[in-house]
């Protein structure tokens, strides 16, 4: 059916301008998302973003009282950035390991927020190719 | 052994093409025996499929780590329980348990559908083997779990987080969700595709779309237990994109199993609900995909592999291919009737419908938001918790307030001053419970008083439906409380089913609520000797103690009746977190302990979380068991009705 | 080895076996059609659901009404509607 003028119709319209005016504002005031990036394309970003890289070196302190302290670098290439970070570290975390955490970069170190380390699975969970 | 798993395999692969092309050529030209032929094949490629499931299962069993999957995935001190559920802990694996589970519903759903028409039936067999094709042609050409190598002293062992029971029976009955989603949609394009517009296919399929829903549900809620007791981060869903992968289908299917019964009562919607069918199986592949593909950073995804590009291209294929035939079948699905007034059952039920799918397409939109905006700015960006929390919010709100409202507004149309009087008592209830809420302080979350307020609405609405129903029905024949309560709900499974259902999902969203609205966090490094406070309860950390057992050892911080720690597995070399939870059962909540750290001076960063009402979550998953099992039980009296229906309707002419 | 030939042998055959069967239980056909309904059949089908839908709805209006769902007024709006709609459903179902 659905002729001209029938509510289910009305319905249909208004409900999908009510959910594009709700996921408009959202956008308007929480803007996009956070940017996911490698240290090599952290120049020039100040905001608030998510890095993602391989933990480079031994990781030093304590994420619990200064810091923890590590380099990330980019997955295909050396560029790495120092990171300090503070609350939980994740099983999965070590030498190696691709992890993602979000924070800002402040004079040449990534400030990470805390309590925002992941790790992704390690590779060898993933069939050999 | 590994050559008869990859013969049985090719052999699924080739009967499951049979079925596709000869079932295609047998329904195009009405084929008879062609069409029984092709429906054979079906059925024949679950034997085969079953086959290479033993082989595979066999060979775990067995340890023989000659098969590269069951080195990659196993460890010779694997305890054998794990041993066996490595099966669906690798992608390979995973994959043949979902062409498994497809066939045994494929023959399960195709040999009980006497009453859809043979003509249907011919196009559902090659719909259905298509999907199969699919799986089989990735477990044959692609990842196949039969692959061999010189055997390795010991196996890789299983991912530690996976050593949990619950992943004994999450991935499964997850995929008993994600696969049975395919039953209604081959059913939908099956009667599409031989010109059928009556309900047959919505009543054959009617059991196996409640049950993949159902199954798809638990499944999802066995995840979250999983990781709230195992992962050890102190909550149990954090809209990952594979946790997303499942909601997605199951807020799809939820939205079709409520306007399905538009179509069913009213005859409308008919676009519609082949849309939401197609929508919802669409999803289930596209979480296969997520979780299989790794496309998506995820902690749980497997990384990159080579399966990716097969299942995007499947995913468009079915995709291009339902809507290109809807479109073509548009005239034949106009409704004869129209909807009545704004204010009546189905116009809740539209709402319902929008609110849910708006819910899943912004979760899908949030999934893929990271390729999209790589692929338009060039750098990829991440939206979060904020995001999801926020279209939860404003969408999963009013959906909660229209379950509360949908159960008193009858067919068709209602007037406002009759709605005024069913809404009087569910509003007065929900009116006080705020007051008493905000005079209890729980002002501190403005969402969990709403949340609240809508559940105590929602509840007291549906207890009034049955209270008033099982009045109704007392008053009609010389039966007590007890059997006018029993034959009400035998009288009409499905709704009073799905009332319960509704229940559940209440003390769901009661039990997010307080867990998260109204937890308790503190973070404290404890030596020994030393104690915190959390929630009025005082813990002392008395120091570490280890253990050593056959895979790993066991390092547990001691604070009396609390032992969090940590797991180091030796063949996996990796470090798992181990929580100490003590559950209050009078009051829900837990206390949530995790050894964030352990030091070497001997102290412990502890984190403790009180979490109210957590409990009710896992008390939910149970009502909506019983809720779902109530609207599945066999009817006999709706059993003769449809006999009486659809035989007498053919048969006579 | 041998034996997860043979295995693999049988499982061969007993598909082609399984899929052959229509073909070998009946090698020649007297009517090879699939039937599918003609449309005098597709009517009655539609009317007997149509049938099924309406009794249904004046079913629940009248218990929503005994529940006192459904008020005085509305119930006295609709029940001669489908009274008459599934009277009228029910003589094309049974004509």
């Amino acid at each position: 059916m659905a002729r001209r003028g029938s509510p289910a119709r009305l319905i249909v319209a208004l409900s999908v301008a009510a959910v594009l005016a709700v996921f408009l504002l959202y956008t308007s005031i929480a803007g996009g998302g956070t940017p996911s990036l490698q240290p090599s394309q952290l120049q020039g970003h100040t905001g608030r973003v998510s890095l993602v890289g391989l933990v480079a070196g031994q990781a030093t302190g304590d994420a619990h009282a200064g810091g923890l302290h590590f380099m990330l670098r980019d997955r295909h290439a050396m560029t790495s950035v120092p990171v300090v970070y503070k609350g939980s570290v994740p099983d999965l975390f070590k030498t190696g390991r691709e992890v993602v955490v979000d924070g800002k970069l402040r004079n040449g170190t990534f400030v990470a927020v805390p309590n925002t380390l992941v790790t992704k699975c390690p590779s060898k969970y993933a069939p050999k190719k | 052994m590994p050559d008869l798993g990859r013969a049985a395999l090719v052999t699924a692969f080739l009967l499951l093409v049979y079925a596709s092309v000869a079932g295609t050529f047998a329904a195009w030209h009405s084929r008879r025996r062609l069409a029984q032929s092709a429906q054979n094949a079906l059925i024949a490629a679950f034997g085969a499929t079953a086959v290479a499931a033993a082989v595979l299962l066999a060979a775990l069993a067995r340890h023989d780590l000659s098969f590269t999957y069951v080195a990659q995935h196993t460890s010779r001190e694997l305890p054998l329980g794990y041993t066996l559920t490595a099966f669906w802990g690798g992608q390979e694996g995973s994959l043949l348990l979902w062409l498994l589970v497809l066939g045994g519903y494929s023959v399960a759903a195709v040999l009980t559908a006497r009453r859809v028409g043979r003509e249907v039936l011919a196009w559902v067999v090659p719909v259905l083997g298509l999907v199969g094709t699919f799986f089989a042609l990735l477990l044959v050409f692609v990842a196949s779990p039969f692959a061999t190598q010189p055997a390795p002293a010991d196996g890789a062992g299983l991912n530690p987080s996976l050593q949990n029971p619950y992943m004994a029976v999450h991935p499964p009955m997850l995929y008993l969700g994600y696969v049975g989603l395919t039953v209604p949609f081959a059913f939908a394009m099956g009667a599409l595709l031989a010109r059928r517009t009556d309900e047959r296919w919505i009543v054959a399929t009617r059991r196996w779309t409640l049950a993949a829903w159902a199954f798809l549900g638990v499944g999802q809620l066995l995840g979250a237990h999983w990781a709230y007791v195992e992962i050890g981060w102190g909550g149990y869903y954090a809209w990952d994109p594979v946790e997303n992968a499942a909601l997605m289908p199951w807020l799809a299917a939820t939205a079709y199993l409520h306007s399905v019964m538009i179509q069913e009562k009213r005859g409308m919607l008919k676009v519609w609900n082949v849309l939401l069918v197609t929508l919802a199986f669409c999803l289930s592949i596209f979480g296969t995909f997520l979780t299989r593909s790794g496309i998506i950073q995820s902690i749980h995804s497997f990384t990159q592999s080579s399966i990716g590009p097969w299942f995007l291209g499947f995913i468009c294929f079915i995709t291009a291919a339902s809507l290109a035939l809807i479109f073509l079948r548009l005239p034949l699905l106009r409704a004869k009737t129209r909807l009545e007034s704004l204010v009546s059952r189905e116009a809740t039920f539209l709402y319902n419908n929008l609110l849910l799918v708006a819910l899943a397409l912004t979760i899908l939109w949030g999934v893929v938001y990271p390729l999209l905006s790589e692929a338009v700015t060039g750098e990829a960006s991440t939206v979060s918790k904020p995001y999801y929390n926020f279209f939860l919010h404003s969408f999963g709100l009013p959906l909660l307030l229209l379950m509360g409202i949908g159960p008193l507004i009858a067919w068709r149309r209602a007037s406002l001053r009759a709605l005024g009087r069913t809404f009087l008592w569910p509003t007065a209830a929900a009116v006080v419970a705020g007051i008493a809420l905000l005079a209890a302080g729980a002002g501190s979350s403005r969402v969990g008083v709403i949340a609240y307020t809508f559940s105590v609405f929602v509840l007291a609405s549906i207890v009034l439906e049955f209270a008033r129903g099982t009045s109704a029905r007392k008053a009609l024949g010389g039966v007590g409380w007890g059997g006018a309560f029993a034959s009400l709900i035998a009288r009409n499974r499905r709704r009073y089913g799905g009332y319960v259902v509704h229940a559940a999902v209440v003390l769901f969203a009661i039990g997010v609520a307080g867990s998260s609205a109204y937890q308790t966090v503190r973070e404290a490094r404890l030596h020994p000797g030393d104690s915190m406070t959390v929630a009025r309860n005082r813990l002392v950390f008395r120091g570490f103690e280890s253990s050593t057992q056959p895979n790993h050892r066991a390092i547990r911080a001691n604070l009396w009746r609390y032992r969090p720690g940590k797991n180091q597995y030796f063949a996996e070399d990796q470090v798992s977190n181990e929580v100490s939870i003590r559950h209050d059962l009078l009051t829900g909540a837990d206390l949530f302990l995790i050894a964030d750290q352990v030091n070497s001076d001997g102290s412990v960063d502890l984190k403790a979380l009180q979490k109210p009402l957590v409990n009710l979550i896992w008390f939910a998953g149970f009502i909506f068991v019983g809720g779902s099992l109530i609207a599945l039980w066999p009817d006999a009296r709706e059993e003769r009705r449809l006999a009486e229906r659809y035989e007498g309707a053919t048969m006579r002419a | 080895m041998t034996l997860a030939l043979a295995v693999g042998a049988v499982l061969a055959i007993a598909a082609v076996a399984v899929v052959a069967a229509p073909f070998l239980r009946e090698p020649v056909a007297a009517d090879d059609r699939l039937l599918p309904p003609d449309a005098a059949q597709q009517l009655q089908l539609a009317r007997a659901e149509e049938r099924d839908r309406t009794l249904d709805a004046l079913k629940e209006l009248e218990f929503d009404h005994r529940t006192g769902k459904v008020s005085d007024e509305d119930y006295r709006a609709q029940v001669g509607m489908l009274r008459q709609r599934a009277a009228a459903a029910l003589r094309d179902a049974d004509g």
